[in-house]
């Protein structure tokens, strides 16, 4: 709680930053990234799961609730998802809960995003995480707490 | 609490005692002899349904309920329990709840699903209070038809706008039955009340059990002059009101419409759990015995009124094998009785109909919110030409 009371009066704001990753791809294309020593911005934490579909609406309400200025979801392309079709389901419910919930809760949709990254893509995902962390900057602390 | 003899009536009701050991009577026994603590570990309460059977039949008026709700209160903060995997759907439900009772957040509710020929303002009157129906909209099938019809009959009756807010917050029912989160709950009051003050409005009607049995009593416990500044009424009350008022009058089914036979479950939080003189169970009865004069038919279920069974659900607090057995039963005695059940709580409806998903056999019975049913039941008495027809 304090940590946040101040984070608001900071001009110089860091926003803290959820990302999911897929085993397969993203988690693959955030290790070669890291390899490959591209830069991009150190708000982010990242929690590997094993596939995009994995990741319950409820995890990302959680987030948000607890503080999370961001929250990403990352995955495999479609059609290239290791269990046939998780990211099919990823993306449908993801679908529902940006409409349904966050845009009705008052939140920025801009804060929860879906995209994907192939673990070729280090230097895309390095350029989205940079890209993300400014849009959030940009938005402001969520004021949650 | 103190007054309790022990007579066991509570464990013999007791809807979930039916289906899993779970004794009333027993625990007050063991508070009472100064176990509270043990009880409070051993996290047994969770488990209630608060469908305030027990309350019914005690001789002495013991309020379990209350006894479960402060003792959830007192598991979450000082046992330092976190009953997560018991909340149903993930407890997306109460997170929601929860970030509405955030200071900084302003919800946005889209106003979409408004009927045309329904005008919304946020100045008024009269405020129609939609709940949580449009988050639903996310995992149940088009929960806002509730909504809609709601707002469709007192937009008729009424022919003005209606608040419709689009800031509105959860009313907090479930953190406060289920979660025990007493300061969550407090902020949403609140918010809540703040907004409605500022819409100036007199009147509020809500479609939701729920709803009306929180700002009926639970609000009114926090802020005692509530009662002076708003009206509240359920749809049941409002409808009964203008037909008493002889405002409103009801019409003769058609011959091809098939909802003819029906049957009424009555929630706990419209029964049980309000005091003697509001009566809603008697008032919606009264309503379908008009319309039984009309050519309905009303079957009664073999277990009615303040003695319904429960839904089995409560709060999202655990949904699992056992509240479906509850709810079985509950959809086996409606299908002896008729093909059509009313209710006025939308998530019985949304409990039951999730259960015609698994169970074939009762897949027929179609499930309906008051609101629904009533809709096109209604017509205005008009005092210049006689029984002119809207809608």
């Amino acid at each position: 709680m304090p940590k946040t009371k101040t984070k608001i009066k900071q001009p110089n704001f860091n926003p803290e930053i959820l990302v999911f990753c897929c085993n397969w791809c993203s988690y693959a294309g955030a290790d070669l990234a890291g390899v490959s020593r591209f830069q991009y911005p150190p708000n982010m934490r990242i929690v590997r799961v094993m596939c995009s579909g994995r990741v319950d609406p409820a995890f990302i309400i959680k987030a948000l609730k607890d503080g999370a200025d961001g929250v990403l979801i990352t995955g495999c392309h479609i059609g290239d998802c290791h269990y046939i079709s998780g990211n099919e389901y990823a993306r449908e419910r993801f679908g529902r809960l940006h409409d349904i919930i966050i845009k009705q809760l008052g939140i920025d949709e801009k804060r929860v995003r879906l995209e994907w990254v192939s673990a070729s893509e280090g230097k895309r995902f390095a350029e989205l995480i940079t890209e993300f962390t400014n849009q959030i900057k940009e938005l402001g602390p969520l004021k949650i707490l | 609490m103190k007054h309790c003899y022990q007579c066991g009536r509570c464990s013999g009701v007791c809807q979930l005692s039916k289906v899993q050991k779970y004794t009333p009577s027993k625990i007050i026994q063991l508070i009472l002899e100064g176990f509270e603590e043990k009880v409070l570990n051993s996290g047994v309460l969770w488990d209630c349904l608060t469908c305030n059977q027990c309350l019914k039949d005690c001789p002495e008026k013991i309020n379990f309920a209350d006894i479960v709700r402060i003792a959830r209160y007192k598991m979450r903060h000082e046992a330092n329990q976190n009953p997560e995997e018991l909340i149903a759907h993930k407890g997306i439900y109460t997170t929601i709840a929860e970030i509405m009772s955030r200071p900084y957040i302003e919800p946005k509710r889209s106003l979409k699903w408004v009927p045309k020929g329904c005008k919304v303002t946020n100045k008024g009157d009269i405020l129609y209070y939609v709940g949580c129906l449009p988050f639903y909209e996310y995992e149940f099938e088009d929960p806002l038809s509730i909504a809609q019809n709601a707002l469709k009959i007192i937009c008729q009756i009424e022919k003005k706008p209606i608040i419709v807010l689009e800031e509105e917050t959860c009313c907090g029912h479930d953190i406060y039955w289920g979660q025990g989160k007493l300061k969550t709950f407090i902020k949403l009051a609140q918010k809540n009340l703040e907004k409605f003050e500022k819409t100036g409005a007199t009147t509020i009607i809500t479609a939701c059990a729920e709803c009306y049995r929180t700002f009926k009593i639970d609000y009114a416990k926090l802020f005692p002059n509530l009662s002076s500044k708003f009206q509240i009424k359920h749809l049941i009350e409002y409808v009964y009101d203008k037909w008493k008022q002889k405002e409103i009058q009801f019409k003769k089914p058609s011959k091809t419409s098939k909802d003819v036979e029906f049957t009424y479950h009555d929630p706990c939080r419209l029964s049980r759990f309000l005091p003697e003189e509001i009566n809603l169970t008697d008032k919606v009865r009264e309503i379908f015995a008009a319309l039984t004069k009309l050519g309905y038919t009303f079957t009664e279920m073999k277990h009615n009124k303040s003695n319904s069974l429960c839904c089995g659900v409560n709060s999202w607090m655990n949904c699992n094998e056992k509240s479906k057995a509850l709810r079985y039963k509950r959809m086996l005695e409606a299908k002896t009785a008729a093909p059509i059940l009313v209710t006025s709580c939308p998530k019985c409806e949304i409990h039951f109909e999730c259960l015609q998903n698994d169970f074939e056999d009762i897949a027929e019975i179609q499930i309906l919110d008051f609101s629904e049913f009533i809709v096109d039941k209604i017509e205005m008495i008009n005092p210049k030409t006689e029984g002119e027809k809207k809608k």
